[in-house]
């Protein structure tokens, strides 16, 4: 665990860096676990039902399934965006649902959210999309320089951070997404159908992209519902069925198993 | 909290949304103008109140047998009275003479006699006088030989301060109305540029920012506007009131007797504090609703 010194004010939630671990006992505990997870939005219809799940350190995993099937909830429950209703998730050990609403800022300090409409601030910069994120950690602008250049040159925009964002194409303004997600170096970074408003090929380039940042330490959970983007990679992947984890498998056979597993679950439920 | 990165982001803030702001203090400062106006009415109505005050009158009109050493004595007593503040003898020709001018009828009474008017003692009274002790004096003064009779010109008085009474209360009820006016011009008016920027603080809550990271500018921003705006709306007044002093005070002259006032610095401060204060709540206010991301 690498507490940061930036910030003098008291640290509700600790601050964790891709890769590094100052603790050796940290780094063999999983980074996200999911224990018997229920969230409801309606009474009795549960959105997630019964969700238990282990993310390793490093790993690359796919969330999958149709839509409704609860994959962006999933997602909205680790940033807390919305809180479980039953069950638990720790996040580096720490039971994020038990957060004071003053902490979770925090705890997003250690995650890179991307998102599929990109939540880009358009009018801005693409250097200053990029940077909000340092800023908030009270960077030194020297420092937010080199890091922004440094991420833009990792997502292929080097050079480009005066150009304003709303000039650039929707594969071109993702990576800013993608930069602004990387830049403050988080431990998990969580995507949440990243590249359902582009086209195949930059669907294909955005999803290399993550992997690479998946090679520098970062922990990637890449939620999709695109079939041929899963089955052309070797990651684990977790598909979601109606609110239920159907199967959680490693390798390139995975996502079929796991359609498999769903149609047979759909199946019996219809029986 | 980064002070210096707070003014960086609320300048960055001008800066992006310059036509919303100018939009934003142009609203503003209709509404300080409406306020402001209330504001420089109520100022010169308690002038006004304050004008028939200080001119308070009393005549003692005198015998016409009174004798000199009578007249003298009830000049002195007069003048020795706290409730007065000066006393002057007319006699029967200078009180024909000053009718005939305030008149503005010499030609047509030209004729009235010299002895027509009797002599009198014109006592000008201090400022807060009330009513119970003017009548005291009133009736004290009757008691001397010299006096013929009183007057103490009070239905005329009375109906000048109820006048400017209600009028006051009419300006401090409309200056309240604007006042409320305003506070919901500048809460919707705010309330309206921080929703155009509602993607901008949800990019920053999911990035990790503060509550306060995220508040500061546009507080900041606030205040800006809305001292701005009052500072804009106070300047408007007092070139207005400068342009047309001369006229007003001329009607106001021949009509009330006094000139036109402009507000007191202390008024105009008030203005530029109650701006900031508006300007920093009404951004708080309104960009709460949208931290709950």
């Amino acid at each position: 665990m690498t507490g940061s010194s930036r910030d003098s004010g008291v640290r509700p939630f600790p601050f964790f860096r891709a890769g590094a671990q100052a603790h050796a006992g940290e780094s063999h505990r999983p980074i996200l676990v999911l224990e018997d997870v229920y969230k409801y939005f309606r009474r009795d219809v549960p959105t997630l039902k019964a969700v238990n799940l282990t993310i390793e350190r490093g790993e690359f995993v796919f969330v999958t399934g149709a839509s409704g099937a609860g994959k962006s909830t999933l997602l909205q429950l680790i940033y807390r965006k919305h809180t479980v209703d039953q069950g638990r998730i720790s996040f580096c050990g720490r039971d994020i649902a038990r957060l004071s609403s003053s902490s979770i800022p925090y705890l997003r300090r250690n995650l890179g959210i991307v998102f599929q409409d990109f939540q880009i601030i358009e009018h801005w910069s693409v250097f200053d999309n990029v940077a909000v994120a340092l800023e908030i950690l009270d960077m030194p602008q020297r420092l937010v320089r080199a890091r922004v250049a440094e991420a833009l040159e990792r997502v292929g925009l080097a050079g480009r951070g005066p150009e304003r964002t709303s000039d650039l194409s929707g594969g071109e303004q993702q990576r800013v997404a993608v930069a602004r997600a990387i830049v403050t170096e988080p431990a998990l970074i969580l995507a949440d159908e990243p590249t359902g408003n582009l086209d195949p090929h930059l669907a294909i380039d955005i999803l290399t992209l993550f992997e690479e940042i998946n090679a520098s330490g970062s922990t990637v959970l890449f939620a999709t519902h695109d079939h041929s983007l899963i089955a052309k990679r070797d990651h684990r992947i977790i598909s979601l069925d109606d609110g239920r984890v159907v199967e959680s498998r490693t390798g390139l056979g995975g996502w079929h198993a796991a359609a498999q597993a769903a149609m047979a679950a759909r199946a019996a439920i219809g029986a | 909290m980064n002070l210096q990165s707070t003014i960086r982001r609320a300048k960055r803030g001008f800066r992006e949304e310059f036509r919303l702001y100018m939009v934003a203090v142009f609203s503003l400062t209709v509404a300080f103008l409406c306020l402001g106006g209330s504001m420089l009415a109520v100022a010169n109505l308690n002038a006004i109140g304050e004008r028939f005050g200080d001119t308070g009158r009393v005549t003692v009109y005198l015998k016409d047998d009174a004798a000199g050493e009578d007249i003298s004595r009830l000049g002195a007593v007069l003048e020795g009275l706290p409730e007065v503040a000066s006393v002057e003898y007319w006699k029967p020709a200078e009180a024909r003479a000053h009718f005939l001018e305030e008149t503005d009828l010499a030609s047509e009474l030209s004729s009235i006699p010299k002895d027509a008017f009797p002599a009198s003692l014109e006592v000008t009274l201090r400022s807060g006088r009330n009513a119970p002790r003017t009548s005291h004096m009133v009736q004290r003064i009757r008691e001397f030989r010299a006096v013929q009779d009183v007057e103490r010109y009070d239905g005329f008085y009375r109906r000048v301060d109820s006048l400017v009474a209600a009028g006051r209360g009419i300006a401090l009820a409309v200056c309240l109305l604007v006042g409320i006016g305003v506070l919901a011009v500048i809460g919707n008016t705010i309330r309206l540029a921080v929703a155009r920027r509602r993607r901008e603080i949800e990019v920053m809550k999911l990035c990790g920012a503060t509550d306060r990271f995220v508040r500061d500018p546009f507080v900041l921003e606030g205040v800006f506007q809305g001292v701005a705006s009052s500072l804009v709306a106070v300047a408007i007044l007092a070139l207005v009131f400068v342009l047309l002093r001369e006229q007003v005070d001329s009607a106001l002259s021949v009509l009330l007797g006094g000139k036109s006032v402009f507000l007191h610095p202390l008024s105009c401060l008030a203005l530029l504090g109650l701006g900031a204060f508006t300007g920093a709540i009404g951004s708080a206010l309104s960009v709460r609703r949208y931290l709950a991301v």
